[in-house]
């Protein structure tokens, strides 16, 4: 599906717009049932709540959609069916088990088993070791984590409310000024494109 | 009896016109409006402007962010080396390879579109005129044939060309890149700015804005060009006709005149050659819908069908006076393939600027033209390269890694990153017999004509160059006070530039070149070729606007050779 109909059934699911972290308030303490409301082309089902997951950690909603929002997971999905080679997918998905083995191995269960404050605490463990990692040592094969950030950042930034809320869009410019003071540059956020 | 005659007069014409694209669109347009019944034919599809497909869609529009798809990269997999031809938003552009096929001995990157307007819808943009230190380099080197022109013969067609199309830039005075007809110049960014400055006070060269054929000013007398919204999305082509492509600007001149048949859906394959009359008197078309083959006539016919689309018609029209390819007395048709070798340079972080910023899309850049080889410079190398560079405000998507994430990661993105500058450079490659394409006979495309194969490579000349391509770059960077300064010099296809030229080169003598200082093939003059076929050296300049200025001027000689009953 494309992000707009997912951003529609999203939002038609959770009764409006119903963000992340209140609906972990309402879930603390409860083993969340993994369960996601966007039917996966690659992934299974489990790996679909997973990436889910991880990237509404990555991006969560605040007072700006997050990542599941705005369709994320659903992007990274198709990215992966159809614009990864064959090898590029089968080391997403070992990357991607490698991280659910380990969060096994720390915290006892699948990731989308955890608790959401466990799932946050593991991918901010995860996360802050990978990008040492790649301080020392940038030519090392990502681990999934930063795999899965990118998919996400990539996602999010190009679509509808990443590009327009949270950086800024102009569709038809009309002028090219070259040296403006930040603030008269637009609204003085990123320009998306 | 009396039916052949009839289908031969609707048939004939006073000129036929090969190609739609740069120098196709040119052709139409002036020699419709010096009166000529023009047929223009086209091998691909229709496209009438204002209709490119995606040229209005936002990011969100696309799949995939935009990006290929593992079946786009098969389909497209030679058109895909470029790392930007094959997206969403262009690839419809761009030949299927699997349907248009061609060898490479060595790698070799051809990169088009088969449809009306050619390049012209996709191309850079940028438009530079040629000098007297490249139109008398070979001469002065002792290399491959002297042009048999100089710039005072092109001079007034440049300034003819750059009118109509409109090319906006700056009057710089600087002698290897001559100043044109300008519309105003586009800005400058505040880094871009700041190494102009460096580089004039450190080095004493030069840094400009692009010369670039978008219109920064109205052109009344071409009613569907508007002005350039800077959107930078020119590639997909675009509706308020902010650039020049032929579906904007020449062909509507030439449909206004009422002169013009264009008809797409046309491959020419070969030229008809009468060996009696010593002309060739028209051009075989297969009909690319319905394989039907027609014959078309004519008493000029203009060879624009891009470089190896002209040359591929040359060498597949034999006949007993011209065994080895039309025109080929001189045994250089298919020869001198040449290119400008680019995708080498630096690019540095700039510290500062922090509460600077720029707003719109600039489909331009900077260009710092050719120092080398000038005046006393004496490189281990001949000719030269140019900069095209840009300054801007990093994303995040080189930030990846560094990004913290959760609510931070948002915020952090929302602000504009650290500035960047880069520059690479486009280099000559010089003029060699080795490199050349040929016909191959035992591979057909899908409509079953022969392809071509092609050998050609960068050789000494080249790879010395590069390193000053890559050295001067960081140099210059550095003397900015930029820094973190990353070089590249990547491996690539002759082609990759997508500035292929010379295989049917102009020259003084008919023993060693193809055309004579017309365009006109030297042992058949109502054939002319102006499109980068001709060029006897590349220049490090982009070639364009040449192929423009040339087109004009034979169109004009031509149309006098008729009226004097020369041809």
């Amino acid at each position: 599906m494309n992000r707009r109909e997912a951003l529609r059934r999203t939002a038609m699911i959770m009764g409006g717009a119903i963000s992340a972290p209140a609906m972990l308030g309402v879930l603390k303490g409860c083993k969340a049932e993994p369960t996601i409301n966007w039917q996966p082309e690659f992934f299974t089902r489990e790996q679909g709540a997973l990436i889910t997951e991880v990237a509404e950690i990555i991006i969560p909603a605040t007072d700006t959609p997050g990542a599941k929002e705005v369709g994320v997971p659903g992007f990274i999905d198709k990215m992966l069916k159809d614009v990864y080679s064959k090898q590029e997918q089968e080391n997403f998905l070992a990357a991607m088990k490698a991280f659910d083995d380990r969060a096994k191995e720390e915290r006892g269960d699948s990731f989308i088993d955890l608790g959401p404050e466990d799932q946050v605490a593991f991918v901010n463990k995860v996360h802050e070791e990978a990008v040492n990692a790649h301080k020392t040592d940038p030519s090392q094969p990502r681990p999934f984590i930063l795999m899965a950030k990118e998919l996400t950042m990539l996602g999010f930034f190009t679509s509808e409310p990443g590009a327009t809320q949270v950086l800024q869009y102009s569709p038809v410019p009309g002028a090219y000024k070259g040296c403006l003071p930040i603030e008269e540059a637009g609204n003085g956020k990123t320009w998306a494109t | 009896m009396n039916l052949n005659t009839d289908a031969e007069k609707k048939n004939t014409f006073d000129a036929i016109v090969v190609g739609t694209g740069i120098s196709g669109g040119w052709a139409a347009k002036e020699l419709t409006e010096k009166g000529l019944k023009t047929l223009v034919l086209e091998r691909g599809r229709m496209v009438e402007h204002p209709n490119y497909p995606t040229a209005t869609k936002d990011p969100w529009d696309f799949p995939y962010a935009g990006r290929a798809t593992q079946e786009d990269l098969k389909q497209q997999h030679k058109q895909a080396r470029t790392g930007y031809t094959v997206s969403q938003a262009t690839k419809h552009w761009f030949v299927n390879d699997l349907e248009n096929p061609y060898t490479e001995i060595n790698r070799f990157d051809w990169m088009r579109g088969y449809h009306v307007g050619g390049r012209s819808i996709m191309w850079g943009r940028q438009s530079y005129r040629l000098s007297d230190l490249d139109f008398e380099a070979n001469l002065r080197d002792g290399i491959a044939v002297d042009w048999p022109i100089r710039y005072k013969d092109l001079e007034p067609w440049y300034d003819y060309v750059e009118t109509f199309v409109g090319v906006s830039g700056s009057r710089d005075g600087i002698a290897q890149l001559p100043d044109g007809k300008f519309l105003p110049p586009m800005e400058l960014n505040c880094v871009e700015l700041d190494l102009k400055d460096k580089l004039k006070t450190k080095f004493n060269r030069a840094l400009t804005i692009g010369r670039t054929a978008n219109a920064t000013a109205p052109l009344p007398h071409s009613p569907l060009r508007g002005t350039c919204q800077y959107r930078n999305l020119c590639s997909r082509g675009c509706p308020y006709g902010g650039y020049f492509s032929s579906n904007a600007s020449t062909l509507p001149a030439a449909q206004k005149t009422g002169n013009m048949t264009l008809r797409p859906n046309s491959i020419v394959y070969e030229l008809v050659y009468d060996e009696k009359q010593g002309k060739a008197t028209g051009v075989k078309v297969l009909d690319a819908e319905t394989g039907e083959q027609t014959e078309f006539f004519a008493r000029v016919i203009f060879l624009c069908a891009s470089t190896f689309g002209s040359t591929f018609i040359m060498l597949n029209s034999i006949s007993n006076r011209f065994p080895n390819g039309f025109g080929n007395d001189s045994g250089e048709l298919g020869h001198n393939i040449m290119d400008h070798h680019l995708s080498a340079g630096a690019s540095a972080q700039v510290d500062g600027f922090e509460d600077k910023y720029y707003s719109g899309r600039r489909a331009n850049g900077f260009y710092i033209p050719r120092f080398r080889n000038i005046g006393n410079d004496k490189r281990d190398y001949i000719r030269g390269f140019g900069y095209q560079g840009g300054a801007s405000r990093q994303g995040w998507s080189n930030m990846v890694a560094e990004l913290s994430i959760g609510k931070g990661l948002e915020e952090a993105v929302s602000n504009p990153g650290g500035w960047t500058i880069g520059m690479v450079g486009f280099g000559e490659i010089l003029p060699y017999h080795e490199n050349y394409v040929k016909i191959n006979n035992d591979l057909k495309d899908k409509y079953g004509l022969p392809t071509l194969t092609f050998d050609a490579i960068l050789r000494e000349n080249e790879f010395k160059m590069r390193k000053d391509m890559v050295s001067d770059a960081a140099e210059m960077l550095d003397a900015a006070g930029y820094r973190n300064i990353a070089t590249f010099d990547n491996k690539i296809g002759v082609g990759l530039g997508i500035h292929e030229m010379g295989t049917a080169r102009m020259g003084r003598d008919p023993k060693t070149s193809v055309l004579n200082k017309w365009n006109q093939v030297h042992a058949c003059k109502n054939v002319f070729v102006t499109d980068g076929s001709a060029m006897t050296s590349a220049a490090c300049q982009n070639p364009s606007l040449t192929y423009m200025a040339l087109t004009a001027r034979a169109c004009d000689y031509a149309v006098s050779e008729m009226k004097k009953q020369n041809l």
